[in-house]
């Protein structure tokens, strides 16, 4: 079907096949030629749409961007029913990655040119990209009638089946391609890997039999390469159909792979066993992994299985030849191998542990030098992960003056330091540690990391920037770009303990930000993979894209920046003291002095190359600008709340609709912020239904019951109270009242939340009652430390007298209360603290020297005052007294 | 440890643990870039957390309009293990369960890498454990103008006294 050609699109015959050498230029990339084209075109037929648009796409890669997008939407104008303006326009947005506004176009592109592969293929990329696959299948549908000769178009056609649930459909199209298929040459890896994915379809679909022989059958031509693949397949397909050869095709994988514990369990499986001590017939387990072991003496696996499977006499006479080897060849790792056989409910193994080791100090001390060092080196980490940090320090003391020049040693001893709360310590062992082996960028990154746990952004920023790139406007700008969450959560962490909280929002933003690019990575394999027929790993990107939010990372942001805008929003006055300009002391002067200068270097640096290559391709996507470097714009925005809802919206989602791995401490935290960040915002539903999924997951936790206080406060004094509106502070309007058609169902919804009718019991009591409840032993799997926190919080809502609140929160570190069943911890001591400090509290300093007394090494409750500190500070960068040369490398 | 074949899900700890371990680190387009063009090569070390603690990344060169001669190849772009997992064999087994995909799913005739010449942990073991030899010596290979050996490993002993 054809459209007649409107008259101003009609070119004259030279420029008509100018135009034609415009899109082919356009194709090479030969931008300078392609300007200079349209330009030639432009002069005899000025107002030919298509020509500006091209010449705006051109001059948009070119790196001239507003310019080039004008002439794009002048050219739209001057012809709106041409497919070429509208792919023009497409390309710009898909280029801004506003994916919903590029698939509009090119659906109007398509209208007039509706069989065009290049516009069809693009459609396709953009339908996966914004999961909307009922289209994605009409696209397929259409771009395989076109082409049908060509493999991957069926195969495109099969995972949009796929990817819209249906795998019959799916199943169906690939047995049609199979049947298209001729002359496939030998060896050939697409097509192996589209008959592996022939075969998960069968197995998704639960038809064990048919997949089973379509493997066997394609293993036994040759024609799927994959070795690993076939075996894992057959494995679990035949466990599935509960064939006897199961048993088989596990332990063939075992010889394939001794050292994948999923093999072990699927073959131990197959025997009725399991690979947990629990199980009545470990015995009989254990004894098959141990003819393992001999018949694989080159597997770690079977070893290290069985000691998770012995118990008693059996555990000790697997462990102690396992210890003794390990620690005479001088293996390092060998805590980290065995600590999770450590229980704080069944302490057998460890006390074993422990007594072997014990034994070997005292007998051979003086027999062999580096066992007795390994010994005591495992000793410590044995002690420190029970708790006894102050043993560990002695048993390290120890091992360090036996030998100085050990990195793990110190490294470790940092590592207790650092529970202990001593950070300025724990930094300065790791610096030392680093300068015995200067070349190991893991010291490197673990000093830079506990100077930032000690809140020393700059020393910490000098300490990475020996391994970064040397041109980057800084090591932080480096570590950004290689997307280092560690190193930007730590850093974000860094500004909150300095009370810098539009750097730290910067800092947490900034981790979101590499989320979404990791989104958008997706974007080109949507074509790449069904070129390359890699379908099933295909699929797994796909649904990891779906769940990219649920990266621990991402949740740990999300959350911390969601209680910023909360903070800022309850008290305005802290955004505006965060960010004033602060004083900047002379390292910190000097360092930003020495990145303004990198940075405007590097600026140099691209302007002159730009000038030097003309021709080449800056892309589509526009450069990024930040016009808030310091984040003090995010911290003072007045939408602060609502971009605090956008990042937990897909959190909860998450949460109510897939299957995803985060930890239930987490999922309670979700919650809780949903609910503040909602009812802030006056979602009254939202709000409930966030309290409501927080009750399942636990009715007693202590942030709960500070939100029901919360919620029934808020009720009686601003939703029912007409004359609380005006002296909203921040001059939002305020309903008085929930609104009509919310308002019952709210209401009735709330009751349900079972805190008690206050005409029966006040608030106030119903939260003493709390704390009698929940205080020891907690039912909630809280601490003591958590629920007197909660509580206090809920008295200042109800607006209890200071002197109660005090006393309440002084309790936790008073002489008599103190003990490791309170659970205090320094973080949430940090807290207690900045809420005495909100409350103008004269007590602050009583419960410092209350902390100081809990937490013996902690430096962070002021140590004998910031002259102290200040020689520590100095002392993390000093040269260690045992100086060896940073290039020398030890081996360990 | 557990050692498997590195799955999608496995992405962020690889990409975590280059960043910790090595000055030459890459965006994520590039880790799913490897994984997805060929899926059977890659390989992780997990612990009893599934938390990743070493990952080898590789790849398959073939002949192209440059080197058409070039034989099928494999390369290793980049291992590495945390340190407190070193010395436990888990760079060893990493290397080989790559190799062996390498030679069986396409045919490789051998393995090349690049390592900087002061690094002994990781000489040691591709020469004295897995029998590579030093092909050449590229001059300030690296970033920081480091020379790096190109290193290389023939599946077919034959083949190795052949091209020497
Ligand atoms: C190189 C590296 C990957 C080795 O990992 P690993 O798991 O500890 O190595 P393995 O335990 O498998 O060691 C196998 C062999 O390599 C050699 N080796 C490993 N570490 C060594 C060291 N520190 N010194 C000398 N030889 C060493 C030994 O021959 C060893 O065999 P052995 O333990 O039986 O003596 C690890 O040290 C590392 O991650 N380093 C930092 C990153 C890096 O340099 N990567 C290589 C980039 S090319």
């Amino acid at each position: 079907m054809s459209r007649p050609v409107p008259a101003k699109r009609t070119l004259p015959s030279k420029e008509a096949s100018l135009f034609k050498d415009l899109l082919s230029l356009y194709e090479s990339r030969q931008l300078k030629k392609a300007l200079k084209t349209a330009d030639q075109i432009l002069k005899k037929c000025p107002e030919h749409g298509e020509t500006i648009c091209m010449k705006g796409l051109v001059l948009t890669h070119m790196g001239r961007r507003d310019e080039g997008i004008d002439l794009v939407k002048q050219g739209m104008r001057l012809d709106l029913t041409s497919h070429i303006c509208w792919h023009v326009f497409g390309l710009i947005q898909k280029g801004e990655k506003n994916y919903d506004e590029a698939l509009k176009s090119y659906t109007q592109a398509l209208k007039f040119d509706k069989d065009n592969l290049n516009i069809l293929r693009d459609a396709a990329h953009l339908q996966t990209q914004l999961r909307v696959f009922d289209a994605l299948i009409d696209t397929r549908h259409t771009i395989l009638r076109l082409r049908p000769n060509f493999r991957q178009h069926w195969i495109a056609l099969a995972v949009a089946y796929h990817l819209n649930g249906n795998l019959l459909e799916a199943k169906k199209v690939l047995e049609t391609y199979e049947r298209t298929l001729k002359n496939i040459p030998d060896y050939d890896v697409e097509h192996s890997e589209s008959l592996l994915y022939h075969i998960r379809v069968l197995e998704d679909l639960g038809e064990f039999k048919d997949a089973l022989d379509k493997l066997d059958t394609s293993a036994k031509e040759r024609s799927i390469l994959d070795r690993t693949a076939i075996l894992e397949y057959r494995a679990r397909l035949l466990t599935k159909l509960q064939a006897p050869e199961a048993e088989f095709a596990w332990r063939a994988l075992i010889d394939h792979n001794p050292d994948c514990y999923e093999y072990y369990r699927g073959y131990l499986s197959q025997k009725n066993l399991s690979l947990s001590s629990a199980n009545p017939s470990s015995e009989e387990a254990l004894e098959l992994l141990q003819t393992l072991s001999t018949q694989i003496p080159r597997a770690a696996a079977p070893k290290r299985l069985a000691l998770t499977l012995a118990t008693g006499p059996a555990f000790s006479s697997l462990i102690k030849p396992y210890m003794t080897s390990a620690l005479q060849k001088g293996i390092p790792s060998l805590f980290s191998d065995l600590k999770s056989l450590y229980s704080p409910t069944n302490p057998e193994k460890q006390n074993t542990i422990q007594t072997i080791l014990e034994a070997e100090l005292d007998g051979e001390e003086a027999a062999d030098p580096s066992t007795y060092l390994w010994t005591l080196y495992y000793l410590a980490q044995h002690h420190s992960y029970l708790g006894d940090h102050v043993k560990a320090l002695e048993v390290l003391d120890r091992a360090i003056e036996h030998t100085p020049t050990l990195p793990d040693l110190l490294m470790f001893k940092g590592r207790v330091l650092k529970r202990c709360g001593d950070y300025l310590g724990a930094a300065r062992m790791l610096n030392e540690a680093r300068l015995l082996d200067g070349q190991d960028r893991f010291l490197n990154t673990k000093t830079g990391k506990y100077l930032l746990r000690a809140g020393l952004v700059e020393e910490a920023s000098g300490i990475f920037g020996l391994f970064t790139k040397k041109d980057a406007a800084s090591p932080g700008a480096d570590l950004e770009d290689m997307q280092s969450f560690l190193y930007i959560l730590e850093e974000a962490n860094a500004h909150r303990i300095n009370n810098k909280l539009n750097l730290a929002l910067k800092k947490y933003m900034a981790v979101v930000k590499v989320i979404e690019s990791f989104e958008d990575d997706q974007y080109d394999f949507h074509g790449y993979n069904l070129r390359k027929f890699t379908v099933n790993i295909y699929l797994n990107l796909i649904t990891w894209e779906d769940h990219i939010r649920a990266q621990p990372v991402y949740v740990r942001a999300a959350l911390a920046a969601a209680k910023i805008f909360l903070e800022v929003h309850d008290d305005p006055s802290i955004a505006q003291a965060a960010a004033a300009v602060p004083e900047l002391t002379e390292a910190e002067k000097k360092a930003k002095k020495k990145a303004k200068k990198a940075a405007s270097k590097a600026e140099d640096n691209k302007k002159a190359q730009q000038q030097q290559n003309a021709n080449e391709d800056k892309g589509l996507e526009p450069p990024t600008k930040d016009d808030d470097p310091d984040g003090t714009k995010l911290l003072t925005s007045p939408s602060g709340l609502e971009t605090a809802a956008k990042l937990l919206r897909p959190l909860t989602n998450l949460l109510t609709t897939a299957k995803v791995d985060i930890a239930e401490k987490e999922r309670m935290e979700i919650w809780l912020l949903s609910y503040d960040v909602a009812i802030r915002r006056r979602k009254l539903l939202q709000a409930l239904t966030s309290l409501t999924h927080a009750q399942t997951l636990n009715s007693a936790h202590p942030g709960l019951h500070l939100r029901l206080v919360h919620l029934h406060h808020f009720i009686r004094t601003t939703l029912l109270n007409p004359s609380s509106s005006p002296s909203n502070p921040n001059g939002s309007p305020n309903p008085t009242g929930p609104p009509a058609p919310i308002g019952p169902a709210f209401l009735e919804g709330v009751k349900q939340l079972g805190v008690p009718d206050e005409s029966q019991v006040s608030l106030e009591t119903y939260n003493q009652q709390y704390l009698q409840k929940h205080a020891y032993p907690s039912p909630s799997d809280a601490s003591k430390a958590e629920v007197v926190v909660a509580c206090a919080k809920a008295m200042i809502i109800l607006g209890a007298p200071l002197h109660e609140v005090e006393n309440l929160l002084l309790g936790i570190v008073s002489t008599s209360g103190v003990g490791d069943g309170d659970g205090l911890t320094i973080g949430l001591a940090l807290e207690i603290g900045e809420m005495l400090k909100g409350l103008a509290s004269g007590r602050e300093e009583e419960f410092r020297e209350g902390c100081r007394r809990v937490f013996v090494r902690s430096t962070v409750f002021g140590v004998g005052g910031e002259e102290e500190v200040r020689v520590l500070r100095e002392g993390v960068l000093r040269d260690p007294d045992v100086a060896v040369g940073a290039d020398e490398v030890l081996s360990v | 440890m557990n050692i498997r074949r590195a799955k999608v899900e496995d992405l962020a700890g690889m990409q975590a643990s280059n960043l910790q371990n090595l000055p030459e680190n890459y965006s994520m387009r590039f880790w799913i870039y490897h994984l997805m063009s060929w899926p059977q090569l890659s390989y992780v070390a997990e612990d009893h957390k599934g938390r990743i603690v070493g990952y080898v990344l590789s790849r398959i060169e073939e002949p192209d309009e440059d080197n058409p001669e070039k034989d099928i190849h494999g390369h290793v772009n980049s291992i590495s293990v945390l340190r407190q997992y070193r010395r436990l064999g888990i760079a060893k087994k990493l290397m080989l369960l790559s190799q062996e995909a390498m030679e069986s799913v396409y045919g490789a005739a051998y393995v090349s890498l690049h390592v900087r010449r002061s690094n002994k942990a990781a000489i040691g073991l591709y020469k004295d454990t897995l029998g590579f030899e030093v092909a050449k010596v590229e001059k300030k290979y690296y970033g920081d103008g480091e020379d790096a050996l190109s290193m290389r490993l023939y599946f077919d002993p034959e083949e190795s006294h052949a091209q020497q």
